[in-house]
């Protein structure tokens, strides 16, 4: 029973279907807002599902320079890494497996997509796979310093409350704190790694006026130019289910709480709460902004957003 | 059901790569108006892609230039099956103006195959769409006769 449990997590709900479904729609909703924003019809919803489908029908071409094997087991690795970050993060207070892991883990196993994305461009052998991902190492190194920084924030903030002081990881004392004191963004020392956080979002996801690596006009898709059929559609899966693990991660950090206990109410309110942020932190930065250099990116994050992020750690040390 | 499915993905999603062959930029001007709010070919599920390698349709424009036509060859190789080439405008037909210069190698139906050919010098926005869907159609044949 135990057993049959845990094969039902792992495949179903919070799992391999859920993350495939519920991103394939999220970026599909992405799509369809940020077309109304621009004042057109759009795609419909279901686009991504017909890109993905359309993707598994084409030839695979593997180019000859290649290193096969590595290229074409990036986007699988990148894929499963998402898919268990996807069971770790509470949905409220269900969380069938965030004993066995706690931040530190989530924060590892989100870089692992960056570097399959890294190692799959590094094996495909083409110049503009070079260029894209000597960028997409610069981006990891811009959004990870604030990201981390108001994770610390965090936990510092809930280890006060619910562990003698000492920084806790573990996700479900987090959620546990939110459930008894409110959600962790009405608290004033957390609201500056609130902003950090969110505008740490689309670097993260690689979307547009982060989205260095992967800018389709300059350096044609960068790590993803050699990429053709059923790898490349792995890939695009990868970006969407990036978008809902990071979105959702954003939701239980700082919007959790008690929840209804009823699961299914429970995950839909996680789900809008996740359109909510990405409609923020996503769609509207898409619709508004547009691509920034390299090195403007870095200073970016290693100025606004880190100082965010600090400013909320020292207001946590001083009790707020 | 899974062969269903990838028809109606194909249907629904083709991505266009647009290769320019020396053309004037006329045309390439009016491929882009096919993507701005007003005409919006995102809603069929239209979209530029940035490699060949992602393409479903390739859209050429221009009379071959000597110095174009071994790029020609190459990034058409380079676009996985099913694919469908689109000629737009009419350059790649006839080579239009550009005729008889020394310098061009046109036309297009010397190095492969065209499935559609839209007319016009630009053509209109619409009739580029139209041409279009009318390559969905052939792509799906396309990839009929594969299997
Ligand atoms: S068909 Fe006319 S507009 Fe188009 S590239 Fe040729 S000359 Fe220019």
């Amino acid at each position: 029973m135990e057993l049959l449990k845990t094969i039902l997590y792992i495949l179903l709900y919070p799992g391999l279907i859920y993350c495939v479904i519920g991103g394939l729609i999220l970026s599909g909703i992405d799509r369809k807002l940020l077309a109304r924003m621009q004042k057109r019809i759009g795609p419909p919803i279901l686009q991504p599902f017909y890109d993905f489908f359309k993707l598994l029908g084409k030839e695979t071409i593997v180019p000859r320079n290649a290193a096969k094997k590595a290229f074409l087991a990036a986007p699988v690795i990148g894929l499963i890494s998402l898919i268990t970050v996807s069971l770790f993060i509470p949905v409220f207070k269900f969380s069938p497996f965030s004993t066995y892991a706690d931040l530190i883990v989530v924060i590892y196993l989100l870089t692992i997509p960056a570097v399959a994305l890294i190692v799959g461009g590094s094996a495909s052998g083409s110049p503009y796979a070079g260029v894209g991902i000597s960028r997409e190492m610069v981006a990891i190194i811009s959004y990870e310093l604030p990201m981390v920084v108001s994770l610390l924030a965090i936990a510092k903030k809930v280890g006060l409350a619910l562990n003698n002081g000492v920084m806790t990881f573990s996700l479900a004392q987090i959620v546990e704190y939110q459930a008894q004191n409110g959600p962790l963004f009405t608290k004033i020392s957390i609201i500056p790694a609130f902003i950090a956080m969110l505008l740490v979002i689309p670097c993260k996801v690689g979307s547009l006026p982060f989205d260095i690596a992967e800018a389709e006009i300059e350096i044609c898709e960068g790590p993803l130019v050699e990429y053709s059929g059923a790898p490349l559609a792995i890939f695009k899966l990868n970006h969407a289910i990036k978008m809902l693990v990071m979105t959702s991660l954003f939701v239980t950090l700082f919007l959790s709480g008690a929840g209804t206990g009823i699961l299914v109410v429970d995950a839909l309110i996680q789900f809008i709460l996740i359109i909510i942020v990405m409609f923020f932190s996503i769609t509207l930065l898409k619709a508004i902004t547009a691509r920034l250099r390299v090195e403007q990116t870095l200073k970016f994050y290693w100025t606004y957003p880190t100082a965010l992020a600090f400013l909320s750690l020292i207001l946590v040390y001083f009790g707020l | 059901m899974f062969e269903k499915l990838i028809e109606k993905g194909l249907e629904k999603s083709a991505w266009l790569y647009h290769l320019n062959t020396g053309s004037c930029n006329g045309c390439d001007i009016e491929l882009v108006s096919v993507i701005t709010p007003r005409y919006d070919a995102e809603r069929f599920g239209f979209k530029i892609a940035g490699s060949p390698r992602h393409a479903d349709i390739i859209v050429v424009s221009g009379p071959i230039t000597s110095q174009s036509r071994d790029r020609l060859i190459r990034t058409l190789a380079q676009v996985p099956d099913p694919k469908v080439v689109v000629s737009l405008g009419s350059c790649p037909r006839s080579c239009n103006v550009f005729n008889g210069s020394y310098c061009v190698e046109g036309p297009l139906d010397k190095y492969t195959p065209i499935d559609v050919s839209i007319a016009g010098c630009p053509p209109k926005p619409e009739a580029i769409m139209a041409g279009l869907v009318r390559a969905v159609e052939i792509l799906k044949e396309k990839r009929r006769a594969m299997k």
